[in-house]
């Protein structure tokens, strides 16, 4: 009874080759971390012994200590990184929810052309309009300040994030709308008291995604916009350990896992609301 | 008061004209069911008087007032749509409730409302519930709660029983004719199973292709059908059509040929009638056996054999029309067995060229007027 279903079984050497494919790709994105990891409980001085060991020799955590005296800021960097981020996946929620149920829900005219045009928008990385970016930001005299990348931030990120929340959109069933309309619900009536709620898992894949990928561009907009140290966020922080004679390389990887720390817990407290089957008993599938 | 008018109303999806010129008045407190095959329209006048969808032309009436350009709400409807279409984070009574928690009304009036409405269809014990932990038929019911909160002058049902199964769907359809007694409101049923249609209604409206083929009470559209479309609708098995010829016609009816077979039937003839082609419809369950006003032999191909009745399949003379006949459920026959089968005239009906029914001379007084009168039932 315990055995699996007939669409699950397999034979011994597909079951070789199913883990060899596992282990070859998980190695490559694990290596780097466990690299990293170990790399952060080594003394500087035993980074570069020859031969190499794996296993650290006297390892400690150190440099977990350590790293808050060499770059005192550090704690502020994180609070930037982590501040920036949530202003911005809020700042996306609020423009993206309204706007996805528009786009999943109304016919007007030109919103094929839109979302096309989101879609293309998306292939530019952000990177490519820096220089005019950073004219604009001039003229405008917000260099240097929290706006400056908390704005483009936001602007790079609504796209795809409408596109994340229109598809789960399409999936409630119109008949929700109209059940609501029938009985004089406004549109955004309906969009609070009954679009709102059965959409809550989308709403927190893409909230997390963003606040993911708001983490991840932080990088080039703040190397760019910002030269004030104390609106660093945490990449830019993590090169205060590259000093002028050598990279403290323990510390700046124990800094490395310090700073992504909140951002993990946080996603991890939010994929409590990634349940599926919310929908369930709304209409006969 | 929940009075409906339709004049003229059209609708046109682009060029395409899926209604045409619907006219239909529904008196206060009647049970009017839409009925007809996929795609005649019947689901999108429905929507159309929800006020789901725009009405291209002509008026919908209620109550004396236009109500083309006014919302749903506004309009004093209520709707039951197919899919149930509740709200699957809120419990029972949030989704009786929601209605009137759109109007603003007061908690404890609000309460009262919910409650009186769970009672009337045995909810009470379920409120605090979610929809995902009830089954099919308690789902409906809460759908249908939803729309009793609201006191509506008309209920519109599109369709509620399709997504249930047989013996729930028999249940429901009971409970729904209870309802509409309690109630005494105006309800309109878009469905496309003819049982529902037959039971439930009070006047039965068939529509074919965006036009309204007949409108009657069950019975006289069962008997008394305007045309081959309807007569072909109502009723199952399908009613038999068989090609005549007209050899004349007397005082007792018009006499017609059907391969040197011929028949007196007993309908009201129209103009010259000799000599034109016309069709005899005859219901599978008016065959019978042995001989009778018109005997044909036939060999059924196929026996079904239900218990209550025997169904037999046979075709005749090899043009691809099915001949059924619909016997009691112990009847002696096999497939591939001759068989004597005899129709009497007075069942039968009988079409124009253009499928348009000759008016049968059957007495309805003979039928019980209660069926008829929905004021009586």
């Amino acid at each position: 009874m315990s055995q699996p279903a007939m669409i699950n079984r397999y034979r011994w050497y597909e079951l070789v080759g199913i883990y060899a494919g596992i282990f070859v790709f998980l190695a490559f994105i694990l290596a780097p971390f466990v690299e990293g990891f170990s790399v952060s409980l080594k003394p500087l001085g035993l980074l570069f012994s020859s031969p190499y060991r794996f296993w650290p020799e006297n390892g400690s955590f150190e440099a977990y200590r350590t790293m808050w005296v060499s770059v005192p800021g550090f704690a502020r960097y994180i609070f930037n990184s982590f501040f920036i981020s949530t202003i911005v996946t809020a700042v996306v929620l609020v423009l993206v929810v309204p706007s996805a149920y528009a786009f999943a829900r109304f016919q007007f005219r030109g919103s094929g052309a839109l979302l096309a045009a989101f879609l293309a928008v998306n292939m530019f990385s952000g990177a490519v309009l820096l220089i005019p970016l950073f004219r604009l930001m001039r003229s405008m005299g917000v260099l240097n300040t929290y706006f400056a990348m908390i704005v483009p931030g936001v602007a790079f990120l609504i796209p795809s994030a409408i596109w994340l929340l229109r598809t789960y959109m399409m999936r409630i069933p119109r008949e929700l709308d109209e059940a609501a309309f029938v009985d004089g619900a406004s549109h955004f009536y309906t969009l609070r008291r009954v679009i709102l709620p059965i959409a809550m898992p989308g709403i927190t894949v893409v909230a997390i995604t963003t606040f993911i990928g708001s983490y991840a561009q932080q990088f080039i907009f703040a190397l760019t916009f910002n030269s004030k140290t104390e609106y660093m966020p945490l990449p830019i922080g993590l090169y205060a350990y590259f000093g002028r004679q050598e990279v403290i390389w323990n510390e700046l990887m124990a800094a490395s896992f310090v700073g992504i720390a909140p951002a993990v817990i946080l996603i991890f407290l939010m994929q409590r609301y990634l349940v599926a089957g919310l929908t369930a008993g709304a209409v006969k599938q | 008061m929940g009075q409906l008018k339709l004049s003229k109303v059209q609708k046109f999806y682009g060029t395409y004209e899926v209604l045409k010129g619907i006219e239909l008045e529904v008196q206060n407190g009647e049970f009017v069911v839409f009925v007809g095959p996929s795609g005649c329209g019947k689901s999108t006048l429905l929507r159309m008087i929800a006020g789901l969808d725009e009405t291209t032309a002509g008026d919908i009436v209620i109550d004396g007032k236009r109500v083309n350009d006014l919302p749903p709400v506004k309009r004093g409807i209520a709707m039951v749509f197919q899919s149930y279409a509740l709200y699957p984070h809120m419990s029972v009574f949030e989704n009786i409730a929601f209605p009137l928690r759109v109007e603003k009304m007061p908690e404890d009036k609000l309460k009262a409302r919910v409650e009186h409405a769970a009672r009337i269809l045995h909810l009470d014990q379920r409120l605090q519930q979610k929809p995902g932990m009830l089954s099919g038929g308690q789902r409906q019911r809460v759908a249908i709660g939803r729309a009793i909160v609201r006191e509506p002058k008309i209920f519109l049902f599109d369709e509620p029983l399709s997504n249930l199964d047989a013996a729930l769907r028999a249940d429901m359809r009971i409970e729904l004719a209870k309802l509409h007694r309690q109630l005494k409101a105006t309800m309109i049923y878009v469905t496309h199973d003819q049982v529902e249609a037959m039971t439930m209604a009070d006047r039965i409206v068939v529509l074919n292709a965006g036009e309204i083929a007949q409108t009657g009470a069950p019975l006289e559209l069962y008997h008394k059908p305007a045309n081959v479309f309807v007569a072909g609708f109502i009723g199952h098995p399908k009613m038999n059509f068989l090609p005549v010829v007209c050899t004349g016609v007397n005082d007792a009816g018009v006499e017609v040929d059907y391969r040197g077979h011929t028949a007196r039937i007993p309908v009201v003839p129209r103009g010259s009638m000799a000599g034109r082609t016309l069709t005899l419809g005859v219901r599978p369950e008016h065959v019978q056996t042995g001989a009778a006003d018109l005997t044909l032999t036939v060999t059924p191909s196929v026996i079904e054999r239900l218990g209550a009745h025997t169904v037999a399949y046979a075709s005749l003379g090899g043009e691809g029309e099915n001949y059924c006949a619909m016997l009691p459920g112990n009847i002696a026959i096999r497939a591939d067995q001759q068989v004597l089968t005899g129709i009497r005239a007075g069942d039968c009906h009988l079409f124009d060229e253009n499928g348009t029914a000759f008016e049968r001379r059957v007495k309805m007084t003979d039928l019980d007027m209660s069926l008829f009168d929905p004021a009586v039932a």
